[in-house]
């Protein structure tokens, strides 16, 4: 009994010393944390040749390299700059690059130097359908090959619209350690490796990952020691863990009256930046009355971009005018047409097609805010020229299966993609990608209007030529009126006032901010 | 009563046979891929065909289930179809927070509950039984995540008392409790209201008995009358209903932990359910199936404690 007691005690102060001690150690030492909240429930897949979600690449681009990368806080295709290759060369007729590799670049942990081994393994494992969500962005690819250690040779079957983009830092383009992905197989997503300038530490499932800074990294030491992303999926939450000081940096909520507000606190700045998430109401024209082109105009010129913009707030949407998002190569507005607000036309045109006192027709929509509300706003304007829309709120993976299922006769859709007009002519507006056929992506509206064109610029070398076609692609949809581009939608992220990243941050393709070496506390 | 309690555990394995079914059945009859759920928008066909067959979907059904079902019975969970660790391990891992949650808001209700419905019982129709009633009304039909808010608007930004994310660590008591205890409140005040509504209505009925007139007439103390007589009557329907509304608050934690951002089982389940996490939802509906057995076997031993006429036989 006394025994017992005294070992009680003990272990008492045992604890009570080991806490003393470890509160002591941990503030005496001054770590530079950065902490981080996410809009999500928890981690994807934190392998970048498999990952496409927000949450995930937003964090993978600071683990991560490619070949070339898009200049920090930019996503403009022309700003693309050396990364873990110097220089690059291509042959005149396009088909094959030549990359020379940075030297003495090291990989995470002990995985090693990078070698051109590293690069081939890893472009072959981004086209092996096995290993990679993205194989069909590799579809003109035929060979990956290393000439010598520091030399990386691409041959590819045809010219493709963009092959920097490919190999750079975005999704299949980051270079994973072939000596880690053999080592741990399976867990290496549980345990990635790549040259950025933070490396992997810890994961704790629907809590956070930790990273920590990659001392060896070629660019130089990272100023931040440590990164905390945690995953707080409730948009209040991250707002009030900001406030009362437990983030400094966090996905906002893309709403003009919250970005507003949130920018009267003092010391929070609030960044909007791009991509804008492009958002078209797509029409089924395999579903009556869409059938006819005088309805989708009608549809067309009864949607007012002002009001929704108005809607949305103007610091984080924008019109949409092309079915391309702005800013991609090759979109354009010029020539192409451009269906105005127009109540009364637009009740002309129902009349001309035989529906006077207009028609009522089934919508589905997910229950994810961001497109449900633009959607409610949608349905307010049709009504006005007599289109009634009754909605079907789904949950969100509901609402994906059931689209693709062809049950929809409109599709409110966003997304972002790679900035280059092929990706999303490819995936929404090629005959090949509609929806319910083997390659099926995301053709809702079943438009095969500008299939040549869209094929034909994949495979042109001159640049000028690509993109008249792409233009021409534009044209060509927007006449058929398949789908109409409604607004954009930008990324909102806020931080505190003395987190500087290291960039003047005005688009992300990984949708999140580069935090790299240069970034720091002031 | 050992023979009792093995009894009641077997009679349940139908029922949880019953549940794990509708359970699978459900959750794939609901349209939505885990494979396009994993692997994003812009994925190939031919790699969603690809995840699908590691994870075993293409499989018919009847495979599936049976697979399921025996893999239960060994004791097997599975693996997560999007994390691909396993779900025991998972389950573990945020086992220890919602039974900390579920204790401390259960114990928080009977410490509130009990006092103020037996008060309540006593000043009938009186001023505070008015204001406790009206309390417990608001305390049942206010939406735990607006509470949540509102708790930590009060005592984590104007007080600074409590963090914001409250994911204490399970190694440090100190932080572990500390980071308990507005969640915890969140979660009670709920129990509160419902304790109190069953402790009182229970008293009133028995304070009407005619042994309570009885035991006044016969000069016993007021106390001992309140304790003794009316009060261990009055309990088994108490303990039913805080019996009851565990299982409701393992469920309702949901909100609670999404807000203060704490590991849970709620929100393990509303992961797995976004992300058709199929091997995961199925394997939390064992957890949970086995839980209420538990909590009901407790709440049925329980009976015995307060009135010796129970028997287990």
């Amino acid at each position: 009994m006394k025994r017992s007691l005294m070992g009680k005690f003990m272990i008492l102060n045992i604890l009570l010393v080991a806490w003393l001690i470890l509160g002591w150690a941990g503030e005496s030492r001054a770590e530079v944390l950065l902490r981080v909240g996410m809009n999500s429930a928890d981690v994807g897949q934190l392998d970048p040749h498999l990952t496409s979600k927000t949450p995930d690449v937003a964090l993978l681009q600071w683990m991560f390299n490619g070949l070339v990368r898009f200049k920090p806080g930019s996503m403009d295709p022309r700003n693309i700059e050396p990364d873990l290759a110097e220089k690059w060369t291509s042959s005149p007729d396009g088909k094959i690059w030549t990359f020379e590799l940075r030297k003495g670049v090291k990989f995470h942990r002990d995985y090693g130097e990078l070698t051109a081994e590293d690069v081939v393994f890893s472009l072959q494992r981004a086209m092996n359908p096995k290993t990679s969500a993205f194989t069909s962005d590799f579809a003109q690819v035929k060979t990956v090959e290393a000439a010598n250690p520091y030399t990386v040779k691409i041959t590819l079957t045809n010219p493709v619209p963009f092959l920097l983009g490919l190999v750079s830092n975005y999704h299949a383009g980051m270079i994973v350690s072939k000596k880690a992905v053999e080592k741990m197989g399976e867990k290496f997503i549980t345990n990635p490796i790549g040259t950025g300038p933070f490396m992997f530490e810890e994961y704790k499932a629907k809590q956070y990952v930790s990273c920590v800074a990659h001392k060896q990294y070629f660019r130089g030491a990272p100023t931040i020691d440590k990164i905390i992303y945690r995953y707080i999926p409730s948009t209040s939450s991250r707002e009030l863990a900001f406030r009362s000081g437990e983030i400094d940096l966090f996905y906002g909520d893309r709403d003009q009256r919250w970005v507003e507000r949130m920018r009267g606190y003092k010391d929070t700045v609030i960044d909007v930046f791009g991509p804008g998430e492009h958002r078209s109401l797509h029409l089924n024209m395999t579903i009556k009355p869409f059938d006819d082109i005088r309805v989708r105009r009608a549809v067309a010129h009864a949607i007012n971009r002002d009001e929704m913009v108005q809607f949305l707030g103007k610091d984080v949407a924008e019109p949409a005018w092309s079915i391309v998002p702005n800013g991609y190569l090759g979109q354009t507005t010029e020539g192409i047409p451009k269906y105005e607000y127009n109540p009364e036309k637009a009740k002309a045109l129902l009349k001309e097609a035989g529906y006077p006192g207009g028609f009522s027709t089934k919508v589905m929509i997910t229950n994810v805010e961001s497109l449900l509300k633009p959607m409610q706003v949608v349905q307010e304007q049709l009504r006005k020229v007599g289109i009634q829309i009754e909605l079907e709120v789904l949950e969100h993976a509901t609402w994906h299966a059931q689209i693709r299922k062809n049950l929809s006769a409109m599709v409110l859709y966003g997304a972002a993609r790679f900035p280059v007009a092929d990706a999303y002519l490819s995936q929404f507006y090629h005959s090949r990608s509609i929806i319910g056929t083997p390659k099926a992506v995301t053709n809702f509206s079943h438009t095969k209007a500008a299939d040549k064109e869209i094929d034909d610029a994949r495979t042109e070398t001159n640049q000028k030529k690509q993109l008249e076609l792409w233009k021409s692609a534009q044209q060509k949809i927007m006449t058929e009126c398949a789908a109409i581009p409604v607004f954009e939608l930008k990324q909102v992220f806020g931080r505190r006032a003395n987190l500087d990243y290291g960039n003047v941050l005005e688009g992300s393709l990984n949708l999140g901010p580069v935090i790299d070496e240069k970034s720091h506390f002031k | 009563m050992i023979k009792f309690v093995l009894n009641r555990f077997l009679l349940s394995i139908p029922t949880l046979l019953a549940i794990l079914t509708i359970v699978f059945l459900i959750a794939r009859v609901i349209p939505g891929d885990p494979a396009s759920v994993i692997l994003g928008d812009s994925a190939s066909q031919e790699a969603l065909e690809n995840l699908r067959h590691r994870l075993g979907l293409d499989q018919s059904l009847i495979q599936q289930y049976i697979q399921f079902i025996t893999g239960v019975f060994r004791g097997n969970l599975g693996d997560s179809l999007v994390s691909g660790t396993s779900v025991m391990r998972e389950v573990l891992n945020v086992l220890p927070y919602t039974i900390d949650l579920t204790i401390a808001g259960v114990l928080i209700g009977i410490v509130f509950g009990v006092p103020l419905g037996i008060l309540t019982a006593l000043y009938r129709n009186s001023f505070l039984d008015f204001i406790a009633r009206i309390l417990s009304l608001i305390g049942l039909s206010f939406p735990a995540f607006y509470s949540a808010i509102l708790l930590i608007i009060v005592f984590s930004l104007q007080l600074g008392w409590f963090p914001v994310i409250s994911s204490g660590n399970l190694l440090d008591p100190v932080q572990r409790l500390h980071h308990l205890i507005l969640p915890a409140c969140n979660l009670g005040l709920i129990m509160v209201a419902y304790v109190t509504r069953a402790t009182r209505s229970s008293m009133l009925d028995v304070l009407r008995e005619d042994y309570m007139r009885t035991a006044k007439a016969k000069g016993i103390p007021g106390m001992v009358i309140l304790f003794r007589h009316a009060l261990r009557n009055a309990l088994i329907p108490i303990i039913t209903v805080i019996g009851l509304y565990i299982g409701v608050l393992v469920g309702n934690s949901v909100l609670t932990e999404i807000v203060f951002n704490r590991p849970g089982l709620g929100k393990l389940i509303i992961g797995a359910l976004n992300q058709r996490d199929y091997t995961m939802l199925q394997g939390l509906m064992v957890v949970y199936s086995i839980i209420i057995v538990i909590t009901n076997l407790i709440t049925d031993l329980t009976y015995g404690f307060s009135d010796p006429r129970v028997k287990y036989s």
